[in-house]
């Protein structure tokens, strides 16, 4: 008896101490990404827009997202069209909450400028912009690059198909045409970078540097100025060969580890036909 | 200078009549032959993965936070970090190989029947410690393949009636696979797991000293009837173990470097899938994602029997069975050939064994 009325005085000691444990636990290891807390907030927008009081149109939204690079880099619903994503009166009820459902064809460039800023800027400059803007009628960002289903953007994007439904192609075709050397060696450079990657090199430093001379080159395209997209291309490919040089460092650390991991295998069987050898004597 | 230190240790210890009694004159069966080695070769392998696994041990940080991040220090920045950890992979890997050609040998050759059954026993404990080392190892790096095989593996036991929601939250901690799944792996890794494998390799060194090298050629008829210990066989028409069974250790182990170094070299990612390179996201479930390869066998055999618990107790079963062989398998004939049934059931299970884990990748 004296020994179990010990127990419980020292369980009752611990028991605090474990209670405030299990707290800073709860804090440090579960509510956390990794433990379980959602990183993508989907919220109440995908529960409404995969149910059945949704309109047809809007039900496949849900479906094109997830198929985005916007999906992949996790920008969720509220991220573009603002509102709360845990409450469903909050977000879709009242303008207060900054939630726009379907922008107006004119504002869409805003609406994906909160993201792109450069990009905005450049195309409000441009012919494009200048036409939706005076006159209502110019491509806006989802016309070449669609509304929910965004894929990474590529110099395929522009081509006689798209074009011509607003002019001819010949002024695309140049423009396209002067893309053609540094969007080359950025798909090169981005490829060469996926196979570091599959072998476990670390390239963040290396995209980042990548992704930023992409990010500014196709800002400038938005201008939709020939002349000067051509006359930035010498500055862009030097950049591009400054990053080309990082990651060709990389490649020879990986051709320096097959070497030596070689050279241990040459000698490892040296060794083991020598041991074969003397057996043989 | 070198012949003064072993002068001193063997005017201490005797070191040369041990080496002349247990290693020169010592004579192992003449049917031994190249895979009687593969039970050092795993020893070797062992140690290896002991070896590389401290160096690992010495950057690896096991928070999820840091845990990926940590390996790709390994990987990139640490001199020689990458050769390390190559090894640890892949020398995993192999070790599983070896294991089960160790196994298979020991079963053909009717290694398990008296007196060796704590041989088997012991050797069938280890078998189920490195697999154990294999699942917790996985979840280490902390990427996308190890978090959602673990996902898979630990969701397993959830098809016991009962007990298994209480198993599959006491392996992962909680609910999923989390920060607390990854310190529990590594404590069990690093710590619990390797005291453990010591502790049966040493006794199943010591009980393959005491016992002997087994040999077809022993009669089994005296060894069923023996009632005390009738110490370690002789066999004087044998091989001395040094040098000739020494020098086939020898060989045995390098070829092991040999083939794990040819994977190193010519196909570093064999073992890894893409997977294997992106960090750990919870909520971004891969395509394609299936437990490592010597887990597909079990893996396929739950998806192929529609009921889940019958599947599993199967398994557990055939585990048993494994475990306790020795005490099944009571029969003197140690010879399989002479035993048309038991062959070809012991061939069958390895068809099945490759068919599963084949069918497992797909």
């Amino acid at each position: 008896m004296r020994y179990i009325m010990f127990l419980l005085f020292f369980l009752s000691l611990i028991e605090p101490l474990h209670a405030d444990y299990r707290d800073l636990f709860q804090r440090q290891f579960i509510d956390k990404p990794w433990g379980g807390a959602p990183i993508v907030r989907e919220g109440v927008c995908i529960d409404c827009h995969t149910s059945k009081i949704m309109k047809a149109d809007y039900l496949k939204i849900p479906q094109e997202w997830k198929m985005s690079i916007h999906y992949k880099n996790k920008v969720s619903c509220h991220d573009c069209h603002g509102g709360d994503p845990d409450d469903a009166a909050v977000s879709c009820g009242t303008p207060h909450s900054g939630f726009v459902g379907t922008p107006k064809y004119k504002d869409v460039p805003e609406l994906c400028g909160k993201c792109h800023v450069g990009i905005l800027k450049n195309y409000l400059t441009s012919g494009h912009g200048k036409a939706l803007k005076s006159r209502g009628e110019g491509p806006n960002c989802v016309t070449c690059h669609g509304a929910h289903n965004t894929q990474k953007a590529s110099i395929e994007i522009i081509n006689d198909v798209r074009c011509t439904k607003c002019h001819t192609y010949e002024r695309a075709r140049t423009m396209k045409q002067a893309l053609f050397v540094v969007e080359k060696k950025i798909t090169e450079l981005e490829n060469q970078l996926t196979d570091m990657k599959k072998s476990g090199a670390i390239t963040e430093d290396i995209e980042k540097a990548l992704f930023r001379t992409t990010a500014e080159f196709r800002t400038i395209f938005h201008t939709v100025d020939v002349n000067l997209v051509k006359a930035k291309t010498g500055e862009y490919s030097s950049k591009l060969s400054l990053i080309e040089n990082d990651l060709k460092k990389i490649i020879e650390e990986y051709q320096f580890r097959r070497n030596f991991s070689a050279f241990l295998l040459v000698l490892f069987t040296i060794m083991g036909i020598l041991v074969y050898i003397n057996q043989k004597k | 200078m070198l012949s003064k230190i072993y002068n001193w240790i063997d005017c201490r210890i005797g070191l040369t009549e041990l080496i002349r009694k247990e290693f020169r004159e010592y004579y192992v069966p003449k049917d031994v032959s190249l895979w009687s080695t593969l039970g050092f070769v795993t020893l070797i392998a062992f140690l290896i993965q002991a070896l590389t696994g401290i160096f690992l041990l010495t950057y690896y940080i096991p928070h999820p936070d840091h845990a990926f991040s940590s390996i790709q220090n390994i990987m990139n920045r640490i001199p020689y970090g990458w050769l390390f950890r190559s090894m640890h992979i892949v020398g995993a890997n192999l070790l599983m190989i070896i294991l089960f050609l160790h196994i298979v040998f020991v079963f053909y050759r009717a290694g398990y029947k008296k007196p060796r059954e704590l041989n088997w026993l012991t050797g069938a404990i280890m078998f189920l410690i490195v697999l154990l080392f294999c699942v917790t190892g996985y979840l280490l790096p902390w990427t996308q393949l190890s978090y959602w095989s673990t996902t898979i593996l630990t969701s397993i036991p959830t098809i016991l009636p009962g007990i298994g929601e209480y198993i599959s939250r006491f392996i992962k901690g909680g609910e999923f696979v989390t920060g607390v799944t990854l310190t529990r792996f590594f404590a069990f890794h690093v710590a619990f797991l390797p005291f453990i494998l010591v502790v049966l390799i040493l006794l199943h060194v010591f009980l393959i000293w005491r016992t002997g090298f087994s040999s077809l050629y022993d009669d089994p008829g005296i060894c069923q009837k023996a009632e005390l210990y009738m110490g370690r066989p002789q066999y004087k028409d044998g091989k001395p173990f040094y040098p000739d069974f020494f020098n086939k250790y020898m060989q045995m182990t390098f070829v092991y470097l040999i083939v794990m170094f040819f994977i190193i070299t010519f196909k570093p990612g064999l073992f890894l899938t893409e997977y294997a390179y992106v960090k750990a996201d919870p909520l971004s479930t891969p395509l394609l994602i299936r437990p490592p390869w010597y887990f597909l066998a079990p893996y396929s055999m739950i998806r192929m029997i529609p009921n889940k618990f019958l599947g599993i107790s199967i398994q557990l079963i055939l585990l048993l069975l494994f475990i306790i062989w020795p005490f099944v398998d009571i029969k003197e004939e140690k010879n399989i050939r002479k035993r048309p049934i038991l062959l070809g059931l012991f061939t069958v299970a390895i068809l099945v064994w490759v068919f599963l884990t084949i069918w497992g990748r797909f």
